[in-house]
């Protein structure tokens, strides 16, 4: 791993004892200290099943056609955003939200309908070249700017852990193989984010974290010598093991240097933490709320939220339309069926639901702006209208205003002009200064988002 | 060794037949090509590739995974006979598919006796969450929940999630092992001074009889404020420790009730008008004694397992947090959506209750003493006494005895906190907690030639296979001393093991994964259809919605499966219970949806069958019957699927990327009154779709008759008919309910269709008839193969098709009794571990 060797600097302070290790370890380390540089942020979220097109199932409305009140496009041609009944809860963030059409991650292709969202985030080519998940776009931000906050990613999702190969339940990916499970406890959440030393006092907490980082060197031993034992094959797994307790190490360092900081004093009013799948939209948007209070204190600056996944026939999400709008079968039948009563009304509560979201960043000020033109906000699906299908993705970009992005269009990739989605990443990429000069199956940036 | 022989002579005689029949490149020139080219490669060649397969590019190489996965294909289809498909012109002659199978399952042979290039599966897994909850039970003496805390495990249907392959590890996951660690070690070793103990009381007195249910009483509705229905609310408890509830009890009881299912639950108060509140069930209780002689029932638990109540913050000030003790009266005889008749319900008369924790028989208890035991050498020689502490705490936790060296790494950390946090017990708990976030503990065990056995390997296999958890102390006595691998000794302790309480652990995890049960529990059920299915609030805000806190008819689906697969190993019967039996494992309210009469209780028993109720065997279990419907109607695609991939085995594919869905789905049908076999017909007229769906729809057609919940309906509302809509007041109880129902549906359903490769079937009773007579190897087979591929934590590859063969033709010749053939699979070299070795 990178930090080699302040890693071991480090260690020799804390086995030095006592008292005396914990405040020049901080001042020597001058990049802990907080950053007068105002944050950039990004979350990227998704929902399943596609969203209503009925004038163009494959994802580009006919023009021949006028275009549907209820279609998830906002307006059938490209250019100047108007919108439609399904759309409406943006048009008071018109000059936030940008529309991309025709964009997809071909590595996605061949997954099926089922199971493209796993590859949403991290555009990886799982069926060809690649077997596995690779990086998803929060993390590669987490690992250049992460370390500027208490938490450097958050991974949150609505049905927690990771899922297995073809049924995601996180966007977020470490690395190939590498899933990291989201969280979908809002008490957990919160408590994880906002109260990490669970009641006791920060000379306890450095104590114990002192203790942790020891123990976990006499584990290293201990799994090593395991290890050794074994044959090959068996050796990858407990290597999936030793790198679990080398990011805890980091994660005790880390830890240990954020007692220097104070929590963050976070009001809980309105936050309704034991809330429950029975109540999508108070759950939905307490999930949200997590988001806001996690960028508004700083605590972290990228996140991914699974609003849902496909596979979900095991959960409450099975039955999120039926507590909303009363439809009497499962979410998933929406995207089947496609009935005309139910389709565009399921997309509109996710829209106000969104919107809910990007409208308290709005009405938050931050500096001269407020905290949505500086939050980089990324909301679709894998899937166009037919459910099936894993071409032509619903691409919903908000934010960032004041990080380089321009809004208010509907953009259009339609035959000739398709590029790949992972341009779009890398234009997110670049607004949260992470110069990468491509991501995943990119071929350049979107210049198109770009102001 | 009778068996041995005759084996050996069958194989002789296989040889000989062989010895005429080329083999290797000339058998693939003179018997392969010519085969495949005359009936194959036209839909699966260079030109098209119907399923995606393609034979014109195979050579004689059946080496390599790819080949052997490619060739085991082709033989299977060949097979059974499945292709060519039926309506092919020209179908090849038996005796040239015979030629054509017997030339690639020898060739197979070859590949697999010669081991060459096989992928050894890792065996070095996580344990699942399920596993190690159960093994930490088992190390400390007590259960604790623990799961909430750890990322779910992933899940697909109709797959084991025990394989490498599922169980990945992230520095998450290990944080939050850590966190239960030291939850654990804080509640198995306990300070040394005896706590305080904790004690509530709280007494009923029947008072104002005259109008609605006593202030002493419990009914199923109707309870009043006050009665010890709203349960007793308590403000002081321990931290951790066992606690016991005692309560005074007695039933009244309406003429022909026999008794009345009394839950205790412990969490945060119920009483309220929300769905979201924690509550954990502590016991239940049948309770038959009149008033006339009240009886003490008594409940116990671990307090950390249950929800609190957070005190609130009153004036700067944090009130003290809360659990109440909430009695529940569980009867359910079908009638309970009828309305509120409290006074013709059973119901149960509370005169007082207790509460009491810690309650212990010693101090330090047990669980303590098992781990910190007494000893002069903790006096003596403190250093000494901590080693042994380790060395007999980590020898179990490893499942196998304890190096040195591991001893003394645990003693160095044990050395390195105990300054710090001064007492023994304190520097133990922490250094313990390490040892389970040891990979030894968090792995399953494997043999690695020095510290841990082969038998030691084969101990912990064994019992993480038939309990979930780690092996007591009887497996580990005879894994030390070797013995494990005997026939005599393992077939001993397989018996014993599945006697074992534990065993149910595994019988319902295999079967839930197996029969891929989990969706029923969230399918939406349509409640204009089925107004009567689950159990609603009748007044007040929440009117009309789920009621919460109390198990459903569909909770006890998921045991009506698991208890009756459970009831066959306990009987060793056929494999052919399955598909038919004589008995069903039911309930009260479970008997009361299905209509059998004469079932008292919650308690499940096997209840004796008659046909007029068409139950028996798993095909008309209501767990499978609404997980595969769509919570209006039945689906029979999913229900097709379920039979081809639980019971039948075939791996059936998701649908390719790009199709068109079956628009009008069942639902929707259902709905609109029409017959979905006319829906499915149409869908078959595109090409695309018919490939693979003629082969699938035949399969869910008989079970048409049962409907999205699980009931035998063979009669729907005629198509295109308006009916008129369920009206509350004239339908709202049970006989009204009937008489509606028997109104609107007048059509009866087809479920008639032929099988792929088959007969034509008519209904349930057609189609078991079938697989009874038909295909009862083929369902052996695929049980053999789940429970293999469960005991040991991987996929079966070609590898193993040898061995599988084998222990099926045995089970075949014992009647393909499922308990034998547990044992089989253990004694069997693939799951001892020495195949390939």
């Amino acid at each position: 791993m990178k930090p080699k060797t302040w890693h071991l600097n480090r260690r020799e302070m804390l086995k030095g004892g006592g008292v005396a290790l914990a405040l020049p370890f901080l001042n020597g380390m001058s990049w802990a200290a907080p950053s007068r540089v105002l944050p950039k942020r990004m979350l990227v979220s998704y929902f399943s099943y596609g969203a209503y097109m009925p004038n163009g199932p494959a994802g580009i409305p006919n023009p021949d056609k006028p275009h549907h009140d209820w279609s998830w496009w906002p307006c059938r041609d490209a250019g100047p955003l108007s919108f439609n009944q399904s759309s409406k809860p943006f048009e008071s963030l018109k000059d936030y939200v940008s529309y991309y059409r025709g964009l997809d991650h071909a590595g996605g292709w061949a997954l099926g309908g089922h199971s493209s969202g796993d590859v949403f985030a991290t555009g990886a080519d799982m069926v060809g070249s690649q077997k596995t998940n690779s990086i998803s776009i929060d993390q590669v931000a987490a690992n250049v700017h992460g370390h500027k906050t208490r938490f450097a990613s958050m991974v949150l999702g609505t049905e927690g852990g990771t899922g297995s190969y073809g049924r995601s339940k996180t966007l977020s990916h470490r690395g190939p193989g590498r899933p990291i499970p989201s969280m979908n406890k809002p008490q957990e959440i919160f408590n994880r984010l906002f109260k990490p030393y669970a009641g006791n006092g920060v000379e306890q907490v450095r104590a114990g974290l002192k203790r942790e980082a020891s123990i976990l060197d006499l584990l290293m031993d201990q799994s090593r010598s395991l290890k050794n034992r074994l044959g090959r094959e068996d050796q990858g797994k407990i290597e999936e093991y030793l790198e679990s307790i080398r990011a805890l190490e980091h994660r005790v360092e880390r830890t240990s240097r954020w007692t220097h900081q104070p929590l963050p004093d976070v009001d809980t009013k309105g936050l309704n933490l034991s809330v429950s799948h029975g109540d999508p939209e108070e759950y939905i948007r307490c999930m949200y709320d997590l988001v806001y209070l996690a960028f508004q204190t700083d605590t972290t600056r990228f996140a991914s939220l699974m609003l849902e996944s496909e596979n979900s026939s095991n959960s409450e999400l099975w039955n999120y339309a039926t507590y909303v709008l009363g439809y009497k079968g499962a979410t998933h039948d929406i995207a089947h069926k496609r009935p005309a009563d139910y389709s565009g009304q399921w997309d509109r509560w996710r829209a106000e639901q969104h919107a809910y979201f990007l409208q308290r960043l709005k009405d938050t000020p931050e500096a001269e702006g407020n905290m949505l033109d500086r939050t980089v906000v990324l909301w679709g699906s894998a899937h166009p209208h037919a459910s099936h299908s894993t071409k032509n993705y619903p691409i919903h970009l908000a934010g960032g205003n004041r990080l380089g992005l321009t809004h208010g269009q509907l953009h259009s990739f339609e035959g000739e002009k398709k590029v790949p989605l992972a341009n779009l990443f890398v234009s997110m990429l670049h607004a949260v200064d992470v110069p990468v000069k491509s991501f995943a199956d990119s071929t350049g940036s979107m210049p198109e988002a770009l102001a | 060794m009778i068996r041995r022989g005759l084996a050996l002579v069958a194989l002789l005689g296989c040889a000989l037949q062989l010895h005429a029949a080329p083999e290797g490149r000339a058998g693939f020139e003179s018997i392969a090509v010519p085969f495949f080219k005359s009936n194959c490669v036209k839909c699966h060649g260079s030109e098209k590739a119907k399923g995606q397969v393609t034979l014109h590019d195979l050579d004689d190489n059946l080496a390599g995974e790819r080949n052997l996965k490619r060739w085991e294909l082709i033989l299977d289809v060949l097979k059974a006979g499945e292709m060519p498909p039926e309506e092919a012109v020209n179908r090849p002659a038996k005796t040239e598919v015979a030629e054509v199978t017997q030339w690639i399952e020898s060739e197979l042979r070859k590949v697999v006796e010669q081991g060459r290039e096989e992928v050894v599966a890792p065996q070095v897994r996580r344990l699942t969450n399920f596993e190690y909850e159960n093994t930490i039970r088992d190390l400390i003496g007590f259960r604790l929940k623990l799961t909430d805390n750890l990322p779910k495990d992933p899940e697909k249907p109709y797959h084991f999630n025990n394989t490498a392959e599922f169980m990945l590890l992230g520095p998450e996951q290990v944080d939050r092992y850590l966190e239960n660690a030291r939850k654990v070690m804080a509640s198995a070793i306990v300070d040394p001074v005896e706590p305080e103990v904790h004690r509530v009381r709280r007494e009923w007195q029947s008072h104002g009889l005259d109008r609605g249910l006593g202030l002493d009483e419990v009914g199923v509705w109707g309870n009043r404020r006050h009665s010890p229905a709203h349960g007793m609310g308590l403000k002081s408890f321990p931290q951790t420790g066992d606690f016991v509830i005692r309560l005074q009890a007695s039933a009244i009881l309406p003429p022909g009730v026999k008794g009345v299912p009394l839950r205790v639950i412990l969490g945060q108060t119920i009483q309220l008008n929300s769905s979201t509140q924690r509550v954990e069930p502590v016991g239940d209780a049948y309770v038959v004694n009149s008033i006339d002689e009240p009886k003490v029932y008594e409940f116990r638990g671990r307090i950390e397992n249950f929800p609190l109540e957070r005190g609130r913050v009153v004036r700067g000030k944090r009130q003290p947090d809360s659990r109440v003790i909430t009695p529940q009266v569980l009867y359910d005889d079908g009638t309970l959506n009828d309305g509120n008749r409290n006074l013709i319900m059973p119901r149960v008369v509370i005169n007082w209750m207790e509460f009491e924790a810690p309650v212990a028989d010693v101090w330090p208890p047990e669980h303590h003493t098992r781990i910190l035991f007494d000893s002069p050498l903790r006096e003596k020689d403190p250093d000494a006494y901590v080693r042994e502490v380790i060395d007999r705490f980590v020898s179990r936790a490893f499942r196998r005895p304890a190096s040195k060296a591991e001893v003394d790494r645990f003693f160095r950390i044990y050395k390195l906190v105990n300054p710090e946090l001064k007492t023994m017990e304190a520097s133990m708990r922490e250094t313990l907690a390490t040892v389970l976030i040891s990979p030894q503990f968090l792995y399953h065990t494997v043999a690695d030639g020095k510290l841990t056995s082969h038998t030691d390997e084969l101990a912990s296999r064994l019992s993480y296979f038939l309990w979930g958890s780690m092996p007591d102390a009887a497996l580990l006595k005879l894994a030390a001393e070797g013995r494990l691998a005997e026939s005599e000794v393992m077939k001993k302790e397989v018996s014993r093991m599945l006697a074992d309480e534990r065993s149910k652990d595994f019988v319902r995890n295999f079967t839930m994964q197996w029969l891929s049960l989990a969706k029923m529990k969230t399918v939406p059920i349509n409640n204009q259809l089925f107004p009567r299915f689950l159990y609603y609030v009748s007044a007040g805000e929440r009117r009309g919605t789920e009621q919460p806190y109390r198990p459903t008819i569909r909770d006890y689906m998921l045991e009506e499966t698991t208890g009756y697969v459970a009831e066959l190993i306990r009987r060793n019967a056929s494999v052919a219970s399955l598909v038919d039996s004589d008995f069903a494992w039911l309930n009260q309210p479970l008997a009361a949806h299905y209509g059998v009469p004469g079932v008292d209780g919650n308690q499940f028993r096997a209840v004796s069958l008659k046909p007029e109720y068409r139950l028996g065997g798993l095909l008309t279990h209501g767990s499978m019957l609404i997980g595969n419907a769509t919570g209006s109607a039945p689906h029979p695609i999913y229900r097709a699927v379920w039979l081809r991939e639980a019971i039948l085995g075939d791996e059936v594919k998701p649908p390719p990327a790009d199709v068109p869905a079956l628009t009008d789905t069942a639902g929707e049908s259902a709905e609109k009154a029409l017959t979905i076999k006319d829906l499915l017909a149409r869908h078959r007229q595109k090409e695309s779709c018919n490939d693979c769906h003629a082969r699938l729809d035949p399969w869910g057609i008989p079970f048409e008759h049962y409907n999205a919940i699980g009931r035998y309906q063979p009669f729907v509302p005629k198509e295109g008919a308006r009916v008129s809509g369920f009206n509350e007041k004239a339908h709202g109880d049970l006989a009204g309910y009937a008489a509606y129902l028997r109104s609107i549906n007048t059509e009866k359903v087809e479920a008639v269709a032929r099988v792929p490769n088959g007969p034509e079937v008519e209904g349930m009773a057609g189609l078991k008839n079938y697989l009874l007579k038909h295909r009862k190897n083929d369902i052996a087979e695929n049980i053999l193969r789940r429970l293999l591929s469960y005991g040991i934590g991987r996929k079966l590859t070609t590898h193993d098709r040898f061995v599988v063969g084998e222990l099926i033709e045995d089970s075949a010749a014992n009647n393909y009794r499922l308990l034998d053939m547990i044992i089989a699979i253990c004694e069997s070299r693939v799951f001892s571990g020495t195949a390939g070795k």
